[in-house]
């Protein structure tokens, strides 16, 4: 465990909305595929997922129906929705710009200052 | 951002309408999430056990997240708003702790939630009545439109034939026609009554029995059978005493004796208010296309149809009818609407004004309960530290707050209970003022009922939860604002709540108001006074006035309206006659109306121009009010005739009324003036000699149009004829409007009014009146007969009720002021209880710290006078047209009386912060 790295704040939406993107999926199947697209590098606490998921429902971003898992059991399936298509596009975006503006900042050499 | 918050609010509603299942939810989601993982867990070789602990551990804990998860779906502030029995229980209590608050605060939302479910009652009954009978909303009423003329056409009883043969979704399909007749007693005095002319079908279709005997059966509906009445409760009560033995008996009608078959159960006033119901005898096989009596025709919807098919229906039967008689047809459209549309026509404009009226007074419920939260922000302002432990305790600001509204809610229950409990008596007193004031002593449909219905109820109840949040919520936003952190730091004593821009404007609101409902309620009484004291130069006392009617049908054609007026006229002629062989009468005289009655305005030029100023609210002439009267009225009335001439007998056969028409060029004849013409139309100058005509409020005449020329031949002094128009300043012997005087021969307007002089005892003649015109002519009907000084009670009635209400509204303003003011300053004492005993200990003069204290207070009590002084301003000058220096030094000295009125209730306070010791402000510091 100790060799994943701990999500940045803000980051566990983001990467919800990536993984409900590919496909829809219950929670612990939000989990797995987390774990899956990060190459199993990232620590997410699996209780604090939840209450992710109920906002992002309740912003309108991923919406959720009831239906059958593998295990043959009742689940709640969550899936993107047009605003959260738009939304995870924005946020990508937006964090593709940031990560290389710190990427170019921490690159940076004495003589470039 | 809009689609976002609509997102929230829809998952929102959602969450709540499933708050009971979505623990569940989760509970379901976060054990397959368990269970899956343990499964995988079980994969890598632990062992189940091991794996399901390793999962539970992994999540965490389970309501943690449910609590974070419902904080996501926004629950959290929803969940907060829960209301506990035990905040009505709390809310009881303060009721009884705090008993002025009770009494004051609960008794201003009484009225508020009275006046407001009253006028809602009101507005309801009119624009969608409920008819009391059983299913009675299926009671439907059908006509025919001309649609040419833009009136109802009442001669239907061809189309009653064909519509009962071919409508199927109406039945118990009948007609009736309201007729007015005298019921003559054994004294042989006649009593109008109202009679309905009805088909027997009526019966079925109210489907209510009788108490007693029958309903009218079909057989009493063909000619030649014996004359039968079914009577109301009422009458067999009044005239019958309740005789059980009334079957049978009989009564006469004017000129018709009928036995008594049946007695209607109390309240049974079908088809509008009649209390007689005589069967409607018609020979409809004879009957040609718009011809014959006219009639009202009533039904009741077939089971199974709607008015939308029985619309269609008769819609069908109608442009059948306009292809075979197109001859009378051609325009008519029949129509089928609810039974009440057809008598109190209510249209979609006439419907939004009617119920727009409820719009200021949910204005005033707000008024009165703003008024309410001050007190009520007092309240909770001084609990502060109750409310600091509550919180500290754990209870969130929206425990907080639904703990406040609970409590007011409590009260405005209370209120409501009151006030609806009252508001039956105030719908019984408009009704009476309506049919008294606006109805001429005839009776409302007997639809218009003075119990409020489910609707008024619910309405009500909104009216409680929005009293209970302006005086519970409002205070508790903010008694509550900054947080509950600010509360918890507050402490006892050093409260940290204050008066804010808010509740300036409350105050200074309710002071102006105090300040301007005394100034209104004094205008009404002042008005009453004037009417009461109301003196022409005659004695009212010693005058009889009647309206007299007689039977007839509708004319047809200008024959029957001649043979009908020559009719009339002989009848009044001998009526006359025979009162004047009455030793106690002195005079009699006959006109369209009579001094003290109410004179419609009109509008007249003179030639040449009038001298007077013309009044700018209507341009186009001068106002005036006229009456036609006989040869006797003038001396009938003292009123010699001043300058001028009186009016010969060639006058009275050659004049035309005010409403003749007259051939192009032709004159109208003379006409005599009052004093306030001769001052307002003339500017004093000589009027003899001078012609005026009448001219429209609209539009300037045309000389095809315009009327003819009267000459004004005499002046009269004034007789009350402005009288209910300007009451008051008519009253104060300074009208406003002139008046003119036509003259006609006696019994030549119809309906006319009687003014009989007797000496002595006026209500014996008034009986003797009655028995004479009976014997004169049993069809002849005496209405509003009553002394003539008592022709204004009915206004009187109406200033008084509008007084008592002001002076009502008046108290509780000044009630609520006082109370109000009482309580900031209470409040500014306690909170600043540290601060004056430490600057009294420094050696500050108390009347300075007072003072400084004050000031704020102070200052929003004068605002608020002067904003009252404003509205005096505008009200003295609306009423009296000036505000001169008399005006200014009466304002000035009440406003001065209201300010120190104000400041008594700073009384109590002063005294308190004068009396804090150094000792007892730092002990509050503790």
């Amino acid at each position: 465990m100790s060799d994943k790295e701990a999500l940045l704040p803000g980051t566990l939406d983001l990467l919800i909305l990536k993984a409900v993107s590919l496909g829809k999926l219950h929670g612990y199947g939000v989990l797995l595929r987390i774990e899956q697209i990060s190459g199993d590098a990232l620590q997410i606490q699996q209780g604090a997922l939840y209450p992710a998921l109920y906002r992002l429902e309740h912003q309108g971003l991923i919406a959720s129906d009831w239906g059958i898992s593998d295990n043959n059991r009742r689940a709640k399936y969550y899936r993107l929705t047009v605003a959260g298509k738009r939304r995870l596009g924005e946020e990508v975006a937006s964090w593709n710009r940031i990560a290389s503006i710190m990427a170019r900042s921490l690159a940076a050499r004495p003589q470039e200052t | 951002m809009l689609s976002r918050t609509i997102a929230r609010m829809r998952s929102l509603l959602g969450s709540v309408r499933r708050r009971d299942h979505l623990d569940a939810e989760m509970d379901e989601e976060f054990r397959l999430h368990l269970e899956l993982r343990a499964a995988d867990l079980v994969r890598t070789g632990l062992s189940p056990a091991a794996a399901t602990r390793q999962a539970r551990l992994e999540f965490g804990g389970t309501e943690r997240h449910k609590d974070a998860g419902a904080e996501s779906l926004g629950l959290r502030n929803v969940d907060g708003l829960r209301v506990s029995w035990l905040d009505f229980k709390l809310g009881f209590r303060m009721l009884v702790r705090y008993p002025g608050l009770t009494l004051i605060g609960g008794l201003a939302m009484a009225f508020a939630i009275w006046i407001g479910a009253g006028a809602f009652e009101l507005a309801r009954q009119v624009v969608s009545p409920n008819i009391p009978l059983p299913d009675g909303n299926r009671i439907v009423a059908l006509r025919n439109w001309d649609a040419s003329r833009s009136r109802p056409e009442a001669r239907v009883l061809h189309d009653l034939v064909s519509w009962k043969a071919n409508l199927a979704s109406v039945e118990d399909l009948g007609a009736f026609r309201g007729l007015q007749r005298n019921l003559i007693t054994a004294g042989a005095s006649g009593e109008p009554v109202e009679v309905a002319e009805i088909s027997a079908s009526a019966f079925r279709l109210t489907r209510v029995p009788p108490l007693m005997g029958r309903a009218l059966v079909e057989a009493d509906e063909s000619p030649g059978a014996p004359d039968v009445v079914v009577i109301g409760h009422d009458v067999w009560q009044r005239r019958f005493q309740g005789d059980t033995a009334v079957i049978g008996k009989t009564l006469r009608l004017a000129t018709t004796v009928s036995t008594v078959v049946g007695v209607m159960p109390e309240g049974y006033a079908f088809p509008v208010n009649q209390e007689f119901w005589v069967p409607l005898r018609l020979d409809a096989s004879s009957a040609r296309p718009r011809e014959g009596p006219e009639l009202s025709v009533f039904a009741r919807l077939a089971p199974g149809a709607s008015l939308g098919s029985a619309r269609t229906e008769l819609e069908a039967i109608g442009i059948r009818a306009t292809r075979e008689l197109a001859e009378t047809h051609e325009h008519l459209r029949p129509q089928v609407m609810p039974l009440a549309e057809s008598i109190v026509r209510v249209n979609g404009w006439f419907a939004i004004g009617v119920m727009s009226m409820n719009i200021p007074l949910v204005l005033l419920v707000i008024l009165i309960c703003g008024n309410v939260a001050l007190l009520m922000f007092a309240r909770a302002a001084t609990r502060e530290t109750e409310i600091a432990v509550r919180s500290a305790l754990g209870a969130g600001r929206g425990r907080i707050i639904m703990q406040l509204f609970a409590e007011a809610l409590v009260l405005g229950g209370f209120a409501a209970v009151i006030g609806l409990a009252a508001a039956g008596a105030g719908l019984r007193w408009v009704m009476g003022v309506v049919e008294a004031e606006f109805l001429e002593g005839a009776q409302l449909p007997f639809w218009f009922q003075d119990h409020l219905s489910p609707l008024t109820l619910f309405y009500a109840a909104l009216l409680t939860l929005l009293s209970a949040v302006i005086a519970g919520v409002v205070p508790a936003l903010k008694v509550t604002r900054g947080g509950v952190a600010r509360l918890k730091q507050s402490s006892a004593g050093r409260g940290s709540v204050r008066f804010g821009g808010i509740w300036t404007a409350v105050i200074v609101a309710q002071v102006a108001v105090t300040v301007a409902f005394p100034v209104a309620a004094w205008f009404v009484r002042r008005d009453a006074r004037l009417l009461e004291s109301a003196d022409f130069g005659f004695p009212a006392r010693e005058f009889l006035s009647a309206r007299l009617e007689m039977d007839h049908d509708p004319a047809t054609s200008p024959a029957d309206a001649a043979t009908f007026a020559t009719r009339y006229r002989s009848t009044w002629n001998e009526l006359s006659r025979r009162i004047s062989e009455d030793p106690a009468v002195t005079a009699v005289t006959y006109a369209d109306r009579l001094p003290y009655m109410y004179h419609p305005h009109r509008l007249i030029e003179v030639d040449d121009g009038g001298a007077a100023p013309i009044d700018q609210r209507w341009p186009r002439g001068y106002r005036v009010t006229s009456a036609s009267v006989d040869p006797d009225f003038f001396r009938t009335f003292d009123a010699p005739v001043l300058s001028g001439r009186a009016f010969t007998m060639a006058d009275y056969s050659s004049s035309a009324g005010p409403g003749d028409v007259v051939p192009t060029g032709g004159t109208g004849g003379p006409v005599i003036v009052n004093e306030p013409f001769v001052r307002l139309v003339m500017g004093n100058r000589n009027p003899i000699g001078r012609r005026l005509r009448y001219v429209d409020f609209e539009e300037t005449p045309t000389p095809e149009k315009a009327g003819p020329w009267f000459e004004i031949i005499g002046v009269v002094k004034d007789l009350g004829t402005a009288v209910g128009a300007d009451v008051g300043q008519a009253a104060g012997g300074d009208p406003k409007v002139a008046g003119l005087y036509h003259p006609i021969a006696p019994g030549a307007s119809y309906p006319g009014h009687v003014a009989v002089r007797v000496r002595g005892d006026v209500d014996a003649f008034a009986s003797r009146l009655r028995r004479l015109a009976t014997t004169v002519d049993p069809t002849l009907r005496i209405y509003q007969m009553m002394p003539l000084a008592d022709l204004t009670a009915s206004d009187l009635r109406f200033l008084d009720f509008w007084f008592r209400l002001v002076l009502f509204v008046s108290a509780l303003a000044l009630v609520l002021s006082l109370a109000g003011i009482y309580a900031v300053m209470s409040f500014t004492v306690a909170r600043r209880t540290r601060e004056i005993g430490v600057r009294v200990a420094l050696g500050a003069e108390p009347g300075r710290v007072i003072a400084a204290i004050f000031v704020r207070p102070l200052m929003q009590v004068s605002g608020g006078v002067i904003l009252g002084g404003a509205i005096v301003a505008v009200l003295v000058r609306g009423v009296t047209g000036g505000f001169g220096a008399t005006e200014f030094a009466y304002a000035t000295g009440y406003l001065l009386l209201m300010l120190s009125v104000c400041l008594l209730a700073c009384i109590v306070p002063t005294r308190r912060a004068l009396g804090v010791q150094p000792t007892e402000a730092l002990r509050s510091d503790a």
